[in-house]
Order: structure tokens, then sequence, then C-alpha cells
């Protein structure tokens, strides 16, 4: 491997995947595959050993709701969201430009052969509404609450939208990439320069 | 003098003709209370002494760590990660480590993955030794804890002999773990990772942690006043604990024999002979059990790995300033909370597009409403204590 990051592993390793895909079958992808044609899924992907699920946002309920039911991924792991965007107050942006919206996202497992799968959809950033999971998973109730406070996505039919991490009077939404960082803000992060050099000790003499 | 029982007088006569009319309360229970384990608040209808609502109020402990994931380097980003569960912070770095290395195409050389085998199942160790003081305590036996302490300040010591720290290591790199201060560059193949004598001083304190697993259940199993108060208390069917995202111990006490170290392949537990600890009733007695049975798992785990740790070096050939490829990947991992895992994507930067953190603790409690209603006053810290939470944990 070299230190070189424009170098594209990332890429060498998805066609290698791929290779292997067309010559030998992989259950992962059959799995990943079947899923998504029952559910109605406009496209899937099995890269870097996780299984993702694109839907629709109409689709939402309904294709968890299947999941569940026919696919027997009936443990619900976690719910969460990503705001894509170009333009970002903290971190790095992304390197090529991305379609601005954000993804919800919904990862459900099954408790015997430890499958899990990522149910993904897009919100238009304008007016980011979609039904709640509340119905179909009772513990979605307060992944909900998280993602609507941090993203300020509306999930419809959950009955206590209220702030579960943010105090009460607080504004904003803090994980989307338009929310500054304040502590950054006043003060550049000290650890953006790269390390320095151990001290020279007896032990160590070489550093 | 002889006294003559009162025979005019019947109890059996005597009957409720009113209904007592007991207007619902309100009980607050935190965020100051010793059985929340740290800064949990439960807003409690009662009736009486039954418990008709429960409202938990979590953040207190909110330190947004996947913001300031944002905005940190990869390796700056593992001493964030061993706080979120700082009972058991090693393990905490695993799933991190391994989703960063699966994104960049690295996998760690084979004893550094059983060096941090050993260091997680030591976590483990700690954490349930540590629910195995404060659990009993919570029941009003202080006893236990000096058995459970003495045994976990054995871990820790040596936790810390390879670590250099007690509760937050910080010990994993990308693409292998940490050398032994002073033992030259890690591009050596010679670099030193445990020190000399570890291996015997486990292998002693595994045994002593074996004893005090004995003790604890002699004083503890038989215990009348601990039985009744842990069995048929709390009961978790597997269903609801599925439905909430509820996974590790309590819902294995439910009678699945679902474990991520048999299931997933972050570490190389597929090596080790062990049995995975399974509860028949989901109540609170069973939940203590089983992480009595999964301490002894786990010294099995570490007897059969120390005896055949591999030699080799512990670290990977990785480039000097970590850049991870873009993609995004969802590797999670059997902590000793429960699932634990990072959703990273990475847009090829030297830190994370979006870090989604799933803490085990936060669904062990988003539960709470269900399970405590119905339940009566006592119970309320019986149950909270059987779940074995850490706010650090809830709030991430």
């Amino acid at each position: 491997m070299t230190p070189n990051p424009s170098d594209p592993q990332g890429e060498v390793e998805v066609e290698a995947e791929a290779e292997a895909e067309t010559t030998e079958p992989d259950p992962l992808a059959d799995f990943a595959a079947s899923i998504a044609e029952a559910v109605g899924a406009a496209s899937h992907s099995t890269e870097y050993e996780t299984i993702k699920i694109f839907v629709e946002p109409d689709a939402w309920v309904d294709a968890v709701t299947k999941a569940r039911d026919e696919f027997d991924l009936a443990f619900f792991s976690w719910l969460s969201a990503v705001d894509w965007a170009n333009e970002v107050s903290v971190g790095d942006g992304p390197q090529e430009e991305v379609e601005e919206r954000y993804e919800v996202m919904c990862a459900l497992g099954d408790l015997t052969d430890g499958n899990l799968v990522i149910f993904s959809t897009s919100l238009d950033k304008e007016a980011p509404t979609i039904d709640s999971l509340v119905d179909v998973f009772q513990g979605a109730a307060w992944h909900e609450r998280e993602s609507h406070e941090m993203f300020g996505i509306d999930f419809s039919g959950n009955p206590d939208l209220s702030p579960l991490y943010l105090p009460d009077a607080f504004t904003g939404h803090p994980l989307r990439k338009s929310y500054p960082l304040l502590s950054r803000e006043v003060k550049p992060w000290p650890g953006k320069v790269d390390v320095e050099d151990m001290p020279p000790s007896s032990q160590n003499p070489e550093a | 003098m002889v006294i003559e029982q009162d025979t005019t007088f019947q109890i059996s006569e005597v009957a409720v003709s009113v209904e007592i009319e007991t207007p619902d309360m309100t009980l607050n229970i935190g965020p100051q209370h010793p059985s929340t384990h740290g800064v949990l608040r439960l807003i409690a209808k009662v009736d009486g002494e039954k418990v008709t609502d429960v409202k938990p109020v979590i953040g207190y402990m909110h330190r947004g760590y996947e913001k300031l994931a944002e905005v940190r380097t990869y390796p700056q980003i593992t001493s964030i990660v061993n706080r979120i569960d700082w009972v058991s912070g090693f393990a905490n770095e695993i799933p991190f480590i391994v989703a960063a290395e699966r994104l960049m195409g690295v996998e760690a050389p084979e004893r550094a993955q059983w060096v941090r085998l050993v260091l997680s199942e030591m976590a483990r160790i700690s954490s349930h030794l540590i629910f195995m003081a404060s659990y009993p305590l919570e029941l009003g036996a202080a006893t236990p804890l000096f058995f459970a302490l003495r045994a976990r300040e054995r871990v820790l010591d040596l936790l810390e002999s390879v670590t250099g720290g007690r509760f937050h290591p910080n010990f994993n790199r990308i693409g292998g773990i940490k050398p032994v201060y002073g033992s030259g560059p890690t591009t050596k193949k010679t670099s030193m990772d445990v020190p000399a004598g570890f291996l015997a001083e486990t292998r002693d304190a595994m045994d002593k942690v074996l004893g005090t697993c004995r003790e604890i259940e002699d004083l503890v199993a038989g215990n009348e006043i601990f039985l009744a108060r842990t069995k048929g208390i709390g009961v978790l069917p597997v269903e609801v604990g599925a439905d909430y995202g509820v996974s590790g111990p309590n819902l294995r006490a439910s009678g699945t024999d679902f474990d991520l170290r048999k299931k997933a392949d972050y570490l190389p537990y597929d090596q080790f002979d062990f049995d995975v600890a399974v509860g028949e009733n989901g109540d609170c007695y069973d939940r203590w059990l089983v992480r009595l049975q999964e301490i002894r798992e786990a010294v099995k785990i570490i007897q059969q790995a120390i005896d055949g740790l591999p030699s080799g070096p512990i670290q990977a050939k990785v480039p000097k300033v970590i850049k991870v490829p873009k993609g995004e990947t969802y590797v999670r991992a059997e902590n000793p909370k429960g699932e634990m895992g990072y959703h990273l994507i990475s847009e090829g930067g030297s830190g994370p597009y979006r870090l989604k953190i799933r803490s085990a603790s936060f669904s062990n409690i988003s539960m709470l409403a269900w399970i405590l209603e119905g339940a009566i006053i006592p119970d309320i810290i019986a149950i909270m204590g059987s779940l074995d939470f850490v706010l650090g944990d809830v709030d991430r």
C-alpha cells in the first residue's frame, strides 16, 4: 500500500469483489438481491460486507415491515440519518459532488444467522418528512427522536418527537453539515497538526 | 397471667367495604441517584406502590461524539470511542478500528488480533465484575462488592500493564496495536506488545477470577432475599427485546443464543472453544446468572488465547497519514453490554464524513417504559440494576 491518498485502493478492492461475484456464488449478494426484489427496491449494494437496500420514501414502512415479516429481520438495531451536503462547516466535505439530500437509514438484523440489512431512503432537503416506524418497531421511537433533533427530519406518526439529548431551549440541528462546531470556530483544533516525535530517552535512543 | 384470646373479634369478619382511593402520584427518580449508574432521570407515575407509567429522561451525559468524530482524524477517534462505555473502554475501540481497516483493505496481523481478543475479553470480565459488585449492593447486599472489585482490580492491572490505561486504553492502531513504549519502531518485526511476565500473570489472575465467581455464586445465588427480589421480576420476552433492539446478556437471558462472537468475524473467535451463556426466564435473576456465566466463558477464551498466542508482527503496513478510501460499512461487535456498532462513511478524507455510533445501552434502556409498567416501586431498582447500563453508553 502506498501513502499516496489519490491511489484508488478502494476501487481496486471493489473490482476484485465484483470479479469474485461472477465466478462463484456469493451468499451475501444473493440474500441482498432477494430482499431487494421482495421489497421492490430500486437498487442494493453489498460493498464492504454491508448490505444496503435503497427504497423510495413512499415504500419505507412497507419495506421494513416486509423485511421483518418475511425475512425474519425482527431485531431492530438502529435508525439514523446522514446529511449529504457539498458545503460543510465542519470536517472534510465530499471529494466529488453529491446530490444534496438527507439519507435515512434503518438497520435490521435477525437472531439466527447474524444477517444485518440496512434500509436506506433519500429525503428532500426542503421538506424532510417520512412516515414513522413506531408501529413496526417500538424501538424506533427513541432513534427517530434523536434523528429529529439532530437533523430536523420529521417522522409523521411518531407521537413524541420532543428533544431526547438536547436541552429544551436548544435551537438548530447539530448533526447537519451546515451546523458549525462552536469550539472550533473560536479556536482551531490543535490536533490537526501531525504529532511530534517522541522525546529521546535512554530506552528509545532512535527517536 | 394468662391472656385469653379475644374470640369476639374475628379477622375474617372484617371486610373492606370502601374502595380506597389512591390518586396517581408522580415520583421523580434521579438524575442524581445511586441506582441510576450516572445521570438518568425517571419520571414515574405511581398508583400506590404500583408503577403505571414511566418516562425516562436522558441526555445529561450527551457529549456529541458523532459530531466530534467528523472533525477528527481516524487515529484520534480511538481516544473518543473508548469513553463511550467507560467500564469496558477497550472493547469500544474494536468495531471502529475494524470498520476503518475494512474500508482501507488492511487486516491486522494475527498476533495483533489475538491480543485485541484477549484484552476485549478482559474488558468483558471487568465490566461484568462491576455488575457483580453493584447489583447485589443495590438490593442491599454489600459484601459481594468486595469480592468482585478485588478480582476486577487484578484484571485492570493486567490491562494497564499492556495498554497503559485502566479505563481508556487507546491501544488499537489502524492495522495493528500499540507497541510497548521504548520497544522500537513499529516497522520492526520485533516490537514488543505485551510486557514480560504478562502471560504468567494472566494465568494466575484468571484462576483468581474463577475463584471469585465461585465465591460470588456461593454468596448470592442461594440468598433468599436476593432470589425473592430477582426471580420472576422484570421478565423480558425475546420478541419484545428484539423489537426494542435490546442485545447482549439482557437478550440472551431471555432464551436466545444470539452472540455476535459466534456470528460476526470482527475478531477470530471462531478459533476458540466457548459456550454462549443462555438464560431461560428472562427475569432479573437470569440476567445476573448469564453475566456470571459469561465471566467464566471469557476466562476460558483468555486461557486458550494465552496458551496459543501466535508470534509475529503486530502492525500491518499502513500509510503514515491515514486516509480512508471512499465507502461505507457497518461493523458491529459483541460488547459486554450488547451490540456495539459503527456505521462509518468515508469520503476519502483524513476523518470520517459521518460516524453513526450504535451503542448497546441506548437500545437496552429504550424499553424501560415497557418493562417498568406494572412493576412495584422497589422493583424499579431491581430491574434497572439488572439491565447493567452505563450512561456514557446511553448518551454518547
